[in-house]
This record gives structure tokens, sequence and C-alpha cells, in this order.
């Protein structure tokens, strides 16, 4: 089931008047304020945010042609898996190391979803080390589905995804000796990393791997950049999903992301303008505090 | 219902905690709903460690029990596994080397094991960094050379004798790279890959939330 | 493959070699080099100085055992800065693996070098799981987040914390971490409650939180070794952190000769002939 553009209507106008009506009879004092007032500029900017991905959704669902551009990281996936098969090799892929509330080890299991696709397509051995046990849940059946959605049921084996150790460098310890006993043909890391990324990267590159590292970490980005072929950086790791999937609604959401990029900047650049020249000091001051 | 419902408590959630970042906890019931669901998943985590457990020991007694290639060292992790666990199990009550508290069990195997690999991992870094920059900053082009000079200007910067040599060329060097590198281009650049980031994790959140973005649990 | 080539692809291992010669040389022939404070150690160690003897203080400990060796130095430096105020200290950490060790074996340490007593200058809470909840919860109330310390003593039994019941008894956090826990202490603790938040993070961390000082939110940071050998220095008190800048001298210095010896192979030798043709 999805949620329709025109169900939205109905549903939007609700949930900003449900919650009022609710918070206002559990208020405990009349003169207190149930609504976060100092939230309101969150709450406009969420508001326009949701707007904008819907319209560019709801485009999408009308078949505009929505221009994406190439990302060299995401198209050199598939040409990482037909190497893993050429070679014989397994394809080595980590969602992450955080748990399955990170937005980006979410991001990162749609995207072995996509990854399972072409490997199950391929017929090639693939091989999911997790750190937390929900990740292992969620990860299985990610690839499930897509082994069976391509038709390759039997070649799907729960050891694919496995856990192998809860402390990140325990975790780290074991992917760097799969990756240099097994000698994956391709390693993807897409996700949340800390300290380990240099770890396992230095170690893939090492091992002869071609890499492809995406993270939203920017502490992290510049180790993934300096040890991998090609790097996914912030947004791109959650554009990956739409983008590996072409389907116009999901690229509908990237478009609507990236229009509020622009509308962020032009009001960067106001407010770099009227700072600079002293005018209008109430509208910054509507950004300091959320 | 299979499909429709994990859609139905995806929006439901994603909903409810929204909405409660607008209420006062202290005056709205919604305002406390947050705290109150961050609870739930605290509980749900723990029952989600016995799926890593039976895993972790499934996988490794496979290979041991067909002596595949590296059975012992899988033979070892077992034993590691039952043996920190087991007796920060028991109660304290029993004897002082259980339980998780100092002088127990899992606290001299912690302290004395894993603490010191997690320190020597960490270090491993140092050498990593050395043979990933050695291999990879080269003035291949552009930006690889402004990468270079940039890197070498911050590895002097951050220490003693490097500043000393920076302030040989004159004495405001070091601080020009931190107001301008460290205070210009890098915060800038991280702000930028910040906004970036939260505006791709708000966008998937949204996807989520309405169902157009079902990867994450098994459905295309 | 001539002179040039063979210097532009130097195998791994005697990379890895001179690095550990490069560590090791100087815990040998130990060097001490003055350290130049930077102006976010400054502004940190400032406001420290500017808070009112004797006024309630957070310390975190908010680290792996992994790291200890960049963020102990900055947590001693603090108890030396803050013990010599005679500060009130509240520590606690959202780092489950070691976490509530480390700071019981560190504020124990250095209380008893000033002659400190547990419960009236200062307490270990420990660590509670969630830290979302533990951040946004001790806002309301400490005590309904951990009912009891580290050891298992209720608060209400500590003198200290009848005087401190939220973030509103308290003037100042300092947080010492090597993971984004900062980013919640910015945003639901400073962004919400208004204390001011200061930080000392691991090298690898520190580049990102230039923005946070950039915006106010944050109050001054350390930076890796070296922000904890100027923080050691601005206390008077050089220890762990001073002692490696020696070490982390040679290193770096080794990084960057490597690099230049890597690109003169490359310029000079037939790696850039090769990428010219392809």
């Amino acid at each position: 089931m999805r949620l329709s553009t025109r169900s939205i209507r109905p549903i939007s106008a609700g949930f900003i008047a449900f919650p009022w009506v609710c918070g206002s009879v559990y208020a405990q004092s009349t003169d207190s304020s149930v609504f976060r007032s100092d939230r309101l500029n969150a709450l406009v900017l969420i508001l326009l945010f949701s707007i904008v991905v819907l319209v560019y959704t709801r485009w999408a669902r009308q078949g505009k042609p929505l221009f994406i551009r190439k990302i060299p990281g995401l198209d050199a996936v598939e040409e990482a898996v037909g190497r893993a098969t050429e070679m014989g090799r397994p394809v080595l892929y980590i969602p992450g190391i955080q748990e399955l509330d990170e937005i980006q080890t979410i991001a990162g299991v749609s995207i072995l979803g996509r990854v399972a696709r072409i490997t199950a397509q391929y017929e090639t051995p693939l091989v999911v080390p997790v750190r937390y046990p929900l990740v292992l849940a969620a990860g299985q059946e990610a690839v499930q589905q897509a082994y069976t959605e391509m038709g390759k049921r039997d070649a799907y084996q729960p050891d694919m995804v496995r856990y192998v150790a809860g402390e990140q460098f325990a975790f780290t310890a074991t992917v760097n000796g799969i990756m240099t006993r097994d000698h994956p043909a391709a390693n993807l890391f897409m996700g949340y990393f800390a300290a380990e990324a240099l770890l396992l990267a230095e170690t893939g590159n090492a091992a002869g791997s071609i890499q492809i590292a995406g993270t939203a970490q920017p502490e992290q980005l510049p180790f993934f950049i300096a040890s991998c072929d090609y790097t996914l950086m912030g947004e791109e790791l959650f554009a990956a999903s739409a983008y590996l999937s072409h389907e116009p609604l999901m690229l509908g959401g990237l478009k609507g992301q990236d229009f509020m990029k622009i509308i962020l900047v032009t009001v960067i650049l106001l407010g770099v303008i009227l700072a600079t020249l002293g005018w209008w000091p109430d509208f910054i001051s509507w950004f300091k505090e959320v | 219902m299979r499909r429709t419902v994990p859609v139905v408590i995806a929006f439901l959630s994603g909903f409810v905690m929204l909405v409660s970042f607008f209420f006062n906890p202290d005056r709205s019931i919604l305002g406390r709903i947050e705290s109150e669901v961050l609870s739930w998943v605290s509980i749900v985590a723990g029952f989600s460690m016995l799926l890593g457990v039976v895993s972790i020991v499934g996988v490794n007694w496979r290979v041991v029990r067909d002596r595949r290639e590296g059975w012992g060292y899988k033979a070892i992790t077992l034993v590691a596994v039952f043996v920190m666990a087991i007796p920060a199990m028991l109660p304290v009550s029993w004897s002082p080397l259980f339980g998780d508290g100092s002088g127990s069990i899992y606290d001299w195997l912690f302290q004395n094991l894993s603490a010191t690999m997690m320190g020597t991992m960490f270090a491993m870094l140092a050498f990593y960094i050395a043979s990933a920059a050695y291999r990879a900053f080269r003035a291949r082009n552009a930006e690889a050379t402004i990468l270079l000079l940039t890197a070498i200007l911050v590895m002097l910067w951050r220490i003693p004798m490097g500043e000393a040599f920076l302030r040989l060329f004159s004495d405001k060097l070091p601080d020009i790279i931190n107001t301008y590198v460290m205070n210009g281009v890098n915060l800038a650049v991280q702000r930028g890959i910040i906004i970036g980031a939260a505006l791709g994790a708000a966008s998937m959140s949204l996807r989520i939330m309405l169902g157009i973005e079902r990867t994450y649990m098994g459905r295309g | 493959m001539n002179f040039w080539d063979r210097i532009a692809t130097v195998e791994r291992r005697w990379v890895y070699l001179m690095v550990a010669l490069a560590v090791i040389f100087p815990l040998i022939v130990p060097a001490h080099f003055p350290v130049q404070i930077s102006p976010e150690a400054r502004q940190l160690y400032d406001a420290v100085e500017a808070l009112p003897d004797s006024c309630n203080v957070m310390l975190t400990f908010d680290y792996y055992p992994s790291t200890l060796a960049e963020t102990e130095p900055m947590s001693i430096a603090a108890l030396h800065h803050l013990f010599r105020k005679n500060c009130k200290i509240v520590t606690m950490t959202t780092i489950p693996l070691g976490g509530p060790s480390i700071a019981e074996r560190v504020t124990r340490k250095m209380a008893a070098e000033y002659g400190k007593i547990y419960g009236v200058d200062y307490v270990n809470l420990g660590y509670k799981y969630n830290y979302v909840a533990v951040l946004k919860g001790m806002g309301t109330s400490i005590e309904s987040i951990y009912p009891t310390d580290n050891s298992g003593t209720p608060l209400s039994e500590l003198p200290l914390m009848q005087h401190v019941k939220n973030y509103k008894d308290i003037k100042f956090i300092f947080v010492v971490s090597d993971n984004v826990i900062v980013d919640y202490w910015i945003s639901i603790v400073n962004a919400e409650y208004g204390i001011p938040v200061g930080c000392g993070a691991t090298a690898v961390m520190a580049p990102k939180f230039y923005s946070y000082v950039g915006s106010g939110q944050m109050t001054g940071l350390l930076g890796g070794m070296k922000g904890a050998a100027e923080y050691e220095q601005l206390v008077n008190h050089p220890g762990l952190a001073v002692k490696g800048m020696g070490i982390q001298s040679l290193v770096h210095l080794l990084i960057i000769g490597l690099v230049i010896v890597g690109n003169l192979g490359y310029f000079l030798g037939s790696g850039r002939r090769k990428a010219k043709q392809l």
C-alpha cells in the first residue's frame, strides 16, 4: 500500500488539527504553551519540504520526465557485481555499523535489497556481515525478498547475512578476516561508519577488491575517498535506493529534495546579504533556535 | 494485510514522533510520547539480542561441526561468547566473580583482553593512514594537488615543530590556517555536507512514512 | 622498473615498519616541544576559568577504551581545572563498553590527588541505555534517569545530588567524546536548555565540530592529542598528551615525507606518463 498524494491532503489537515485539539484537552494550565512556538520555524520548514516532495512525486506519477544527474559510484555497482561474477568471488556488503534506528542503516539495507537483486541475477555469492541483530533480521528479509522476486529463491541462504560481533572493532577484525581469507572481488560499504572506515577500506584495497563506499558521516568521507574507487557523499547515499530502482515515484522524492536545497541556498544567500547590510535582523533571528 | 500493516505502522510511528516534537512534554501528553516510544525501542532492542546470539552460534557451530577451513578460530569464538556471557548473567550473590561489576570475570576479560584489543585495532589506523596517504595523495590533477597541499599544511599545523616551521615563513601562518582552512573552507564544507545529508535523511524518512520506500522491510 | 618507479610503489609492509619506528623512537629518545595554544582551546579554558568557584559542572566520559590515548588526557586536564576551582562535578557516560569503569578510575584517582570526597564533591552516575532518552530526561530530573549512582547508592543519599536535580542546576557541561554523541549534547541540551557545552573530541571528529564553535553552540573545542596537550599546558599539568606530541610530530613528518617521495616517484617515474596515455 502506498499513500497516494490525494489521501495525504485530509491526513495533512488532520495532523495539524487533531494534535492541537488533543494537546489543548490535556493542557495543565490555560496560559501555558502546549505548542512549542519556538519550533514554529522547524514546522514551517517540514511542511514546505513535505509539500515540495509530494508535488514532485505527483509529477513523477503523471509521467513528467525528471532529470537526475549521473552518480558514477552507483553506476559502478552493477559493474562491480559483474566483475565478482567473472572472477568467481563473492560480493561483500556492509550496511553500516549502527542500529536500525539510524537512517543511514535503513538506507544501507534498502540499497542491499537492490544489490541483492543484481547478485541474484548473476548468481554471485553475497556476504553481508552485520553488527546488530535487528539489522540482521532486516537484512535477511531484504535479501530473501530480492532473491524471491528474481526467481532465485533456492539460491538464497540465511547465512548470507550474518551477525558477527556487537563491538565495533571486533566487527572490524572479523570483516577484515573475511576480506583477507575470502578475497571478495567487490566491497560495498553503505551506511554509517566510524573509526573502522579506514581499517575496512584499506584492508579491502590491499585485498585487491573494487570498492564503493557511501556514508553521510563527513568525518569518514576523506578515508573512503582515499581508499575506495567510488564514494557516495552525504545525500547521495540516501538517493542511491531511488537511483538504483529507477522508479518515478522515488525519483520524484529526490527532485523534491533538490528543490528544497535550492530554497535553502536562496535563504542562506539572502541571510548573508541582509546580515552584511545590517537589514531586517528579525529574519536571521527566526533561524537561530529550534 | 502482510504488506499494508507494516506500512501503516511505519507511517503512524513516524507521524507520532514528528508531532510529539512540537508539543511541550510538561503540558501535553503528546510531548511525552517521544520519550515513551524511545523506551519501547530499548525493550525491543534487548529482545533482539537473542537473534544475534542465535546467528553467531549457528554460523560458527556449522563450521566447527563440519571441520571446514578455519574451524579452530570459530571454536575459539564460540568459547569466548559463552565464557564472557555466562558469568556476567549469574547473580553476584553466588560469587563476586559473577556479574559485570569490578572484580568479576567479565570485567577482568573486558579490561585485559577486550579493551586492549580495541586500543590495538584503533592504533592500526596510524599505519593504515600512512599507507593510504602515500598511495592516494598524488598530484594527478588540480583537485588532487589542492587536497595534497592542504593535507600537508594541516599535518604541519597540528604538530609543535610543524607550527614552528610555519612561523619561519610568517608568524601569522598558523593562525591563517586556523582561520581560513579550518574555520573557513572546512567549516563551510562540513555544513554543506551536513545540510545535504540532513535533507537526504528527511526525504528518505518521508518516503518511508508514505510507503514509497519499502525495500528496507523486504518489499521492493 | 627504475629507481623512481620503485620509490612510487613501496610495499605497504615497509611503510608500516617506518611508522612503527617513528612511534618507538620518541619513546626511547623523548623530546619536549612547546605547544602553541589554539583559539578554540583558549576559548574552552577561559569559559571554565570564568565559572564561579564551587559551581556544579557535568563532565562526560563519552569515549571507548580504544581512544584513551587522545581522550583520557583531556578528562584528566579537565578534572585538574575543575577540582582546582572546587567545582562540584557530576560525571556520566553514554558508552556502555568501558565508559563507567573509565569514569570511575579517572575521577577517583584525580579526586584522591585533590582530597575530594565522593558524594560531596563529585558523583559518578554511570551509564544508562538510550542516550537520547537520557539526555532529554536529565532536563526534567536526573534522578528519574539515574535513581542510583554507578555503585548502586541512591541519589537521595548523596549530598551533592540534593543540589543538582536537573540541567538548571548545572553551569557548564564538559563533553569528552570520540563519537557523534556531541551532536546530541548540542541539539538537545544546549539548544533546549541553553547550558554552555565545551567539548574535547578525537582528531577525526574535531573538524566537524568547528561549525558548532563558529555558530556559538559550542564553547571551545579540544581536537585530538594536540588539543589535549594544549589544555594540559593551560592548566599547568603537562601529562601524557604533551609527551605524546613527540610521537605525533615524528609520524606526521614521516607521512609528509612519504607523500612527497611518492609524488616525486610519480612525476619522475613512468606512472604519470602511463596516466597521460590512458
